[in-house]
């Protein structure tokens, strides 16, 4: 099973911002976007998850047509994470976590839901701010908060496991060393599950260590996809990135300063 | 069942929306009771009731209270959906100019409609109706100026509410203006506000629509909470974000318009009441929207009974007091909210 994106284009106006754009996100595996600043990840991922309709092109969810999923169901298929917004109101770290919670066939089932509540919560070493305010912790708090709603979104079901995808545009923004290494550890342990994991990074050390497939996007096109070891030549990185990149493949580490 | 009437809530908003319920059964009995002609509940179990006092509790007192209740439940239950969709703690059904817009709709259908329909069999029912298509417009017209509700920031919902209330102000001031006297009186009922007078005719009816519009919009507290979130977000956990801003539009024109066209504008309340029961009990719409619905009924009984016997046997309009509480409490809101 996995996400098929099928010669994906999209422009505003006149402004091409995807072009042709093919990738394949399978089950168990971590396939990370990278690209500079402006170059579409953001774009494509919106496209992924649904909320806006490319031009040209088709997505596939398990050989289904992304557009004849219904909006509930895609909930139960895929969740995704990504800049979250401002929260005007005073919720609890609880209830955003439980915003998250997808009902089964609109049944509410309280003893499920605050067992998997308990669960994602030892899940992402947050149990401590559970009974905080949302809008009392730091950046980096409420980062890791969304992290647990997006998981508890999948939580339900576990059967369907090896047909579900994670999405996630950048979530170790504002994440310190240690959580980051923490976060995607703990997506790796998602994707040994059997989740398809689709992720836009910034950093190309965590990229390179842990992907399973990368695909390189500038100027709105895929330049390259493949494995890690493949894609990760200063060749290439230096041609995207503007700037000499030196990598070392023994120990898998990137230098660019 | 209740389950699904009670899911999400913790043990003390259960606890909190049962005290509410109290309260607004003793206020109710008691607002039967005491007025300008006091009736004894004691008497009416007991079945001695004067002619009189048959009079006063069936034809004026029971259907005002019950009216003063829904129409109170109404404007906090659209407050609080309103504050919920547009993520403004400041949307107020009287602020943004729904109401308004009611007023001016039924002001229409008074001075214009009149010799229209008067004569129908339809005709009590003409004002609400009128009212109802008057606050439709003022959502459809602020939809479109917030692009959809995208562009909802506070200062901008404040200030095209601001300009939607001056010109439903122009429009009901030129139809003052060309009104005869009989127009004018009905007309000026409208600015100020009040439960008197009411006919089970119309009432009933009223509060059998207002009874299930404000439950109907309880199904859509888990939704409202999902939108704060952000639209996007709630639209990538299935919402159907149209539909939802189409259902919230929808009840909030009715039970809005509905209130205002049978008790006139009442400001205020669509802002405190959400706000006292977010401070006392949290956030969570399924909390919210209940507990709003039960306070602002009793509220509404209260406010309504002190302009019975306040200046007796003379009425003091019910707007005023709100207007009196509420106002304070929303510059207290601005300041709290300038402060964070």
């Amino acid at each position: 099973m996995s996400i098929e994106v099928q010669n994906i284009s999209y422009k505003i106006n006149n402004n091409q911002i995807l072009k042709n754009v093919s990738l394949t996100i399978d089950q168990g595996k971590i396939c990370s976007i990278l690209g500079p600043n402006g170059s579409g990840k953001s774009t494509l991922i919106k496209i992924i998850s649904g909320d806006i309709k490319p031009q040209k092109g088709f997505i596939f969810f398990n050989d289904k047509k992304l557009n004849d999923i219904s909006i509930e169901d895609r909930a139960k298929i895929r969740s995704v994470m990504s800049q979250s917004q401002q929260i005007f109101f005073d919720f609890s770290v609880r209830e955003i976590i439980e915003m998250g919670w997808i009902e089964e066939n609109r049944m509410y089932i309280k003893s499920n839901l605050n067992e998997s509540l308990q669960r994602v919560a030892n899940e992402c070493e947050i149990s401590n701010l559970v009974d905080r305010k949302f809008n009392s912790l730091s950046g980096g708090e409420q980062r890791r908060v969304h992290f647990a709603r997006t998981l508890i979104q999948l939580y339900n079901k576990i059967e369907l496991n090896n047909k579900r995808f994670l999405i996630l545009d950048e979530p170790t923004a504002n994440l310190d060393l240690l959580h980051e290494l923490k976060l995607i550890r703990k997506l790796k342990e998602k994707a040994d599950e059997g989740f398809g994991v689709l992720i836009v990074l910034h950093d190309l050390n965590i990229a390179y260590n842990f992907s399973d497939k990368i695909a390189l996007i500038n100027n709105g096109e895929i330049k390259y996809k493949g494995l890690p070891d493949d894609i990760f030549s200063e060749e290439i990185l230096t041609s995207i990135y503007k700037t000499t990149i030196k990598v070392d493949k023994k120990n898998k580490r990137i230098n660019y300063y | 069942m209740k389950n699904l009437i009670f899911r999400y809530l913790n043990f003390r908003q259960i606890l909190i929306i049962n005290l509410f319920f109290l309260f607004v059964t003793i206020a109710f009995i008691s607002a039967v009771s005491i007025g300008s002609y006091d009736i004894s509940l004691k008497q009416f179990f007991e079945g001695n009731f004067s002619d009189l006092d048959n009079i006063v509790f069936k034809n004026i007192r029971l259907p005002r209270v019950l009216l003063a209740a829904f129409v109170g439940a109404s404007l906090s239950v659209s407050g609080a959906c309103l504050q919920g969709l547009f993520r403004n703690p400041l949307a107020d059904p009287g602020l943004i100019g729904v109401s308004a817009g009611a007023a001016l709709g039924a002001a229409i259908s008074i001075v214009i409609g009149s010799e229209i329909f008067s004569s129908n069999i339809f005709g009590p029912y003409i004002i609400p109706f009128f009212a109802i298509l008057g606050s439709a417009f003022v959502i459809l017209i602020l939809f479109i100026i917030t692009n959809g509700f995208k562009n909802s920031g506070i200062t901008y919902m404040l200030l095209a509410g601001i300009a939607i209330n001056s010109l439903a102000g122009v429009g009901i001031g030129l139809l003052t203006f060309i009104s005869d006297d009989t127009e004018l009186r009905g007309l000026t009922f409208w600015t100020m506000g009040s439960f008197g007078g009411v006919k089970w005719t119309i009432i009933l009816p009223a509060i059998i629509l207002m009874f299930i519009t404000i439950f109907w919009t309880f199904r859509f507290a888990r939704k409202l909470d999902l939108i704060q979130l952000g639209e996007i977000e709630a639209y990538r956990l299935g919402v159907n974000i149209n539909k939802l801003k189409f259902n919230i539009i929808i009840s909030s024109a009715v039970i809005v318009g509905l209130g205002v066209s049978l008790a006139g504008m009442i400001g205020f309340v669509g802002l405190v009441i959400p706000h006292i029961v977010r401070l006392v009990g949290g956030v969570n719409h399924n909390y919210l929207l209940p507990a709003s619905a039960l306070s602002g009924a009793f509220l509404m009984i209260i406010a309504d009974m002190i302009s019975r016997v306040i200046i007796q046997p003379a009425e003091l309009p019910v707007g005023l007091i709100t207007s009196a509480i509420g106002a304070p409490f929303f510059l207290w809101l601005i300041f709290k909210l300038r402060k964070s």
